[in-house]
């Protein structure tokens, strides 16, 4: 019979591959779905009577003259918006933690975009920004437009700026509200000890608590981007006919009645998988090295 | 101190352990309830061993009885809807004792889901009807995702339904042959608020003349959007006839050269159309929005009797009309067909049943002003005299008027074509 | 220095409810208003028709609402429980594959839910779970699990396991060692990722259509054709309906998260 320390020493050797066992199991089946759209996107779907694998559709999509122009727009439509989410939710969450409002009503305030879908998102940024909607009306009772068309052009609009406002409302509150407990644990324990020290509370901020919550600040900046760069719908009701957004091609081909351009379709989302996978890669690196620099797991102490 | 902290949070924690316990129970419950539902057809082929390509309708009637019906289709028409689970579903609950189920479900995700099933092999899925037409009429049998032939077995299609004409026969110019029973008929009309606009763009030379009245004021639903594709077609038409693509290849150079006409006649609208052409909106929905907000002095929809409907909610002014291009505009049928893997066919043939027959025609007619698909020829005086004392409603026009301005429908196979010529010599030129 | 400061922050405050509040008001006002034209800064008209149309009898609005959210409690429940015991093994142990673990976790929030719905779709039906309740609660839990994990590994590390130790020295079992020491300090971030994963639940609507396949009904796969459609009335009161019926969750875990808070006085770490 194993003694009592022996048993806990292969306990806690097993320990975290059992904990870890249902999160697995899950993972796999999340695998499973991309190694099956993958397989799909070579070409291999033997109900449709295809059963060579093929690089074609990839082809056909690097052909298209449009996927650069929509990988451009993605991109920019990530990447803007993720920048102003992450300092405007950094700047939020300050707020927060400064005026030790970590709970009640207007935490729930702030977490509301949080529970509000990107769909009904799209409804009041046309309610708000399209070309009849309630700035177009403001400026109209101010006489500063006669008709709807002097508006510019926010939704639908190439620019994608709809698109934009719609991601920012949703994304700042995200950040800030990820942000928060990381943030006031710093500030709980180090604020003190720095004004002891003399420091003003502004360079407090800059030098310590910033640098500090910055794990979860990048954290929130790769969550956001990486959905903001492959979620369809914001982008296929704000956004103009052309270019279209990567994950709105996606869509479109996916929903297409002629089921032939489902490869073309898991061709386009082989992309997109590959780019975030790259991205996240790359800052999940860049996360682990800005925590071993500041010393620790770079969680929560 | 440490006793009554445990103790206060021991209402919390129990509370939690509560709602923990409700989702388990949850999960467990609808998933034994998930189940049971979806195994009829074990329950009808054992039960009645029943042989759906018969055509003896007692037989079909009998196997049908106490069953379960789906209707998968488009679930974004409120009033639809509700006339679908409503007034049909009480039809059908008197007179054949089936249970229908309504499943708004858009027509891309059903052939999606019908393909994955085939793709896995079931043989028994949920979908049993499905409201269906055109191009992905063509896509579902292209990929044997129908089950058919099965119209010749319903008692309404062989009293009512003329089966001369083209679109009994096809639909988009695809052979139906028996694997889809006509639902209604839809005509694309425009409508305008004559308070607002007095002219009436009767073809395509007045319509540009309105746009150059009206800038900025006029667009449409960039297809692949049902109804935009539809406007884009009816322009074709105009500017090229409709003849021509009758029997024409499916060759996207063929049709190109053909409809170059109409191309260049949409890239001169576009410098007076909303946002000067360089997008459109993304849905019918949205530009109907935008009509009804006063941003667009056109609207343009499938169903002839949007008006007096909208009229009557309260959504649409008085002052609304409702009008046709002098040449016709594109009138298509749409249909109900029955999924290859139905779990209840002989149930799926009964409700359609009713819904072809003319009971079922008069009150979509009532209800919806969904033009009826029955053949007057074939109807007695009473039935029509029936349909003719509907009021149709203000600021539309008579079904007659509807019917003498109607165009057949291009080939399926063309419209995706035509779809990406649009797309890559309009948007933004 | 101080109240400049905090001035300051109140302002961003107030800012930021006002960016948050307004949009949603306009839309409570839409959802009440029968005529709107531009260029009205106000409803021209005022009428129930939303609430009519969307509350009618043959919709079963109560019915679905309770199945939507027990569905989505379920979701909660599970996904919080992978992720209790991901983060702790994450959290507390040091093994190899342990980043591998982490960077896995955080895959289904980096990747589209369209992109691996629709690859594993064609899976699911041949594991005669599509169209079942209990496949979408199994998809709906991988999309969860990326927010649960995340929130619980930095709670379980904080609070550690030194106490448990400690119990265990002193002779308790392990098992209740983690339930009588453990948990309890967990709670409010089990409660926290529960609210989390509810709101990922309730709001999806690609994945429940999908893989549900029209037999799983919640409010976001009823509504969404309604909110891209023609009629703002209708689209502004099924908005309203959700919000309303999400917020009446909340209410119920902020409930329980602070019964707990007073029962523990004041932490270091304060989760909400």
């Amino acid at each position: 019979m194993l003694r009592p320390l022996q048993r806990r020493k292969i306990r806690r050797r097993l320990a975290p591959y059992l904990l870890a066992l249902p999160a697995l199991a899950l993972l796999g089946l999340f695998a499973a779905g991309l190694v099956s759209g993958l397989m799909q996107s070579f070409g291999y779907i033997p109900a449709f009577g295809l059963t060579r694998f093929t690089l074609d559709y990839y082809r056909g999509v690097f052909a298209d003259a449009q996927l650069a122009a929509s990988v451009k727009l993605s991109l920019w439509i990530s990447v803007s918006s993720t920048l102003i989410s992450v300092v405007l939710g950094t700047l939020l969450c300050t707020a927060l933690v400064r005026l030790r409002k970590v709970r009640g009503f207007t935490l729930q305030t702030v977490r509301l975009p949080i529970q509000v879908p990107h769909t009904v998102v799209a409804l009041f940024t046309l309610c708000l920004f399209s070309q009849s909607g309630l700035l177009s009306r403001i400026l109209a009772q101010a006489g500063l437009l006669t008709s709807q068309n002097q508006f510019p052009n926010l939704v639908f609009g190439s620019s994608g700026s709809g698109i934009l406002l719609a991601y920012v409302w949703k994304e700042t509150p995200f950040v800030a509200y990820f942000v928060l407990a990381l943030m006031q644990s710093v500030s709980q324990h180090l604020d003190e000890a720095a004004a002891t020290l003399g420091a003003s509370p502004l360079h407090t901020f800059f030098s310590v608590t910033l640098p500090l919550s910055m794990p979860a600040i990048l954290r929130a900046g790769l969550m956001i981007f990486a959905f903001s760069f492959g979620a369809y719908e914001l982008p296929f009701l704000l956004g103009a006919t052309s270019p279209k957004a990567l994950p709105v091609q996606a869509y479109i081909e996916y929903i297409d009645p002629d089921l032939r351009h489902r490869p073309y379709a898991m061709a386009l989302n082989g992309i997109i998988l590959l780019l975030t996978l790259l991205l996240a890669a790359a800052f999940f690196l860049v996360t682990e090295h800005t925590a071993k620099k500041l010393g620790g797991d770079g969680h929560a102490t | 101190m440490k006793h009554s902290a445990a103790k206060k949070q021991r209402l919390p924690a129990l509370l939690l352990a509560a709602i923990l316990l409700m989702g388990a129970l949850t999960g467990c419950r609808s998933a034994s309830a998930g189940g049971s539902t979806s195994s009829p057809a074990s329950a009808e082929t054992a039960v009645r061993g029943f042989d759906p390509s018969s055509t003896d309708w007692d037989a079909i009637v009998k196997a049908a009885r106490g069953t379960t019906v789906t209707f998968y289709g488009w679930g974004g028409d409120a009033d639809r809807n509700e006339y679908l689970n409503t007034t049909v579903a009480q039809a059908l609950k008197a007179q054949y004792d089936i249970t229908l189920e309504v499943v708004g479900m858009d027509i891309d995700q059903i052939l999606s889901q019908l393909s994955g099933e085939k793709q896995a092999g079931t043989e028994s899925g949920s979908i049993d009807m499905i409201w269906i037409n055109g191009e992905n009429f063509r896509s579902a049998r292209e990929n044997g995702l129908l089950y058919g032939p099965f119209t010749q077995s319903l008692p309404s299609y062989q009293q009512w339904v003329d089966m001369k004409d083209t679109e009994n026969q096809q639909d988009f110019g695809y052979p139906i042959e028996g694997y889809e029973a006509p639902y209604g008929k839809a005509q694309m009309v425009l409508i305008k608020d004559s308070a607002r606009t007095p002219e009436t763009p009767k073809n395509a030379q007045e319509l540009l003349e309105f746009v150059k009245q009206y800038p900025g004021q006029v667009t449409y639903p960039a297809p692949p959007d049902f109804t935009g594709s539809a406007f884009v077609r009816n322009i074709v038409y105009e500017l090229c006839g409709d003849t021509q693509f009758q029997n024409m290849a499916a060759d996207k150079e063929t049709l190109r050269a053909a409809v170059a006409p109409a191309m260049e006649y949409l890239r001169q609208l576009n410098p007076y159309l909303w946002n000067q052409g360089k997008t459109f909106p993304a849905t019918s929905g949205e530009v109907e929005t935008m009509f009804l907000d006063g941003e667009l002095a056109l609207n343009m929809s499938y169903s002839p009797f949007t008006v007096s409907t909208g009229i009557e909610k309260g959504t649409y002014p008085a002052t609304a009309e409702t009008f046709v291009l002098d040449n016709g505009t594109i009138g298509n049928t749409n249909y109900i067909a029955i999924a290859y893997n139905s779990p209840n066919k002989a149930g799926a043939m009964a409700a359609i049943n009713y819904i072809l027959s003319e009971d079922g025609q008069l009150s979509q007619y009532r209800a919806l002003r969904t033009i009826p698909v029955l053949s007057p020829k074939l109807l007695e005086q009473s039935q029509l005299d029936a349909f003719h004392a509907v009021d149709i409603g203000q600021g539309v026009l008579t079904q007659e008027e509807l019917l003498e301005h109607r165009l057949p429908e291009m080939p399926s196979a063309l419209v995706p074509l035509l779809e990406e010529i649009w797309l890559e010599e309009v948007v933004g030129k | 220095m101080r109240r400049k400061q905090s001035r300051f922050s109140r302002l961003i405050l107030a800012a930021a409810a006002a960016t948050i509040l307004f949009p949603l008001a306009l839309i409570a006002l839409w959802s009440v208003s029968s005529v709107w034209e531009w260029p009205g800064v106000l409803p021209g008209g005022f009428s129930l028709r939303g609430y009519e149309t969307v509350f009618a009898d043959y919709q079963q609005m109560p019915r679905l609402l309770l199945f939507s959210a027990e569905l989505s409690l379920a979701v909660a429940a599970l996904s919080t429980l992978v992720g209790l015991m991901t983060a702790r093994a994450i959290a507390l142990y040091r093994f190899p594959g342990r980043k591998l673990l982490l960077f896995g976790t955080m895959l289904p929030i980096l990747v589209p839910s369209t992109v691996f719905g629709m690859g594993a779709h064609v899976l699911l039906i041949r594991a005669g779970l599509a169209g079942t309740l209990r496949g979408v609660i199994l998809m709906q839990t991988v999309c969860a699990l990326p927010y649960t994990v995340n929130i619980l590994t930095d709670l379980t590390s904080s609070v550690g396991d030194g106490l448990e130790e400690q119990a265990q020295v002193l002779g308790c079992p392990p098992w209740r060692a983690f339930w009588a020491v453990s948990l309890p300090e967990l709670l409010p971030g089990i409660l926290s990722a529960m609210s989390m994963a509810y709101i990922i639940s309730y709001s999806q609507y690609f994945l429940t259509l999908l893989i549900g396949g029209g037999r799983v009904r919640t409010l976001s796969t009823v509504m969404v054709p309604f909110l891209t459609g023609g009629d703002r009335t209708v689209a502004a009161t099924y908005a309203v309906t959700f919000l309303f019926s999400v917020l009446a969750m909340y209410l119920v875990f902020e409930g329980l998260i602070r019964l707990m808070a007073r029962g523990k006085g004041s932490e270091p770490w304060n989760w909400n």
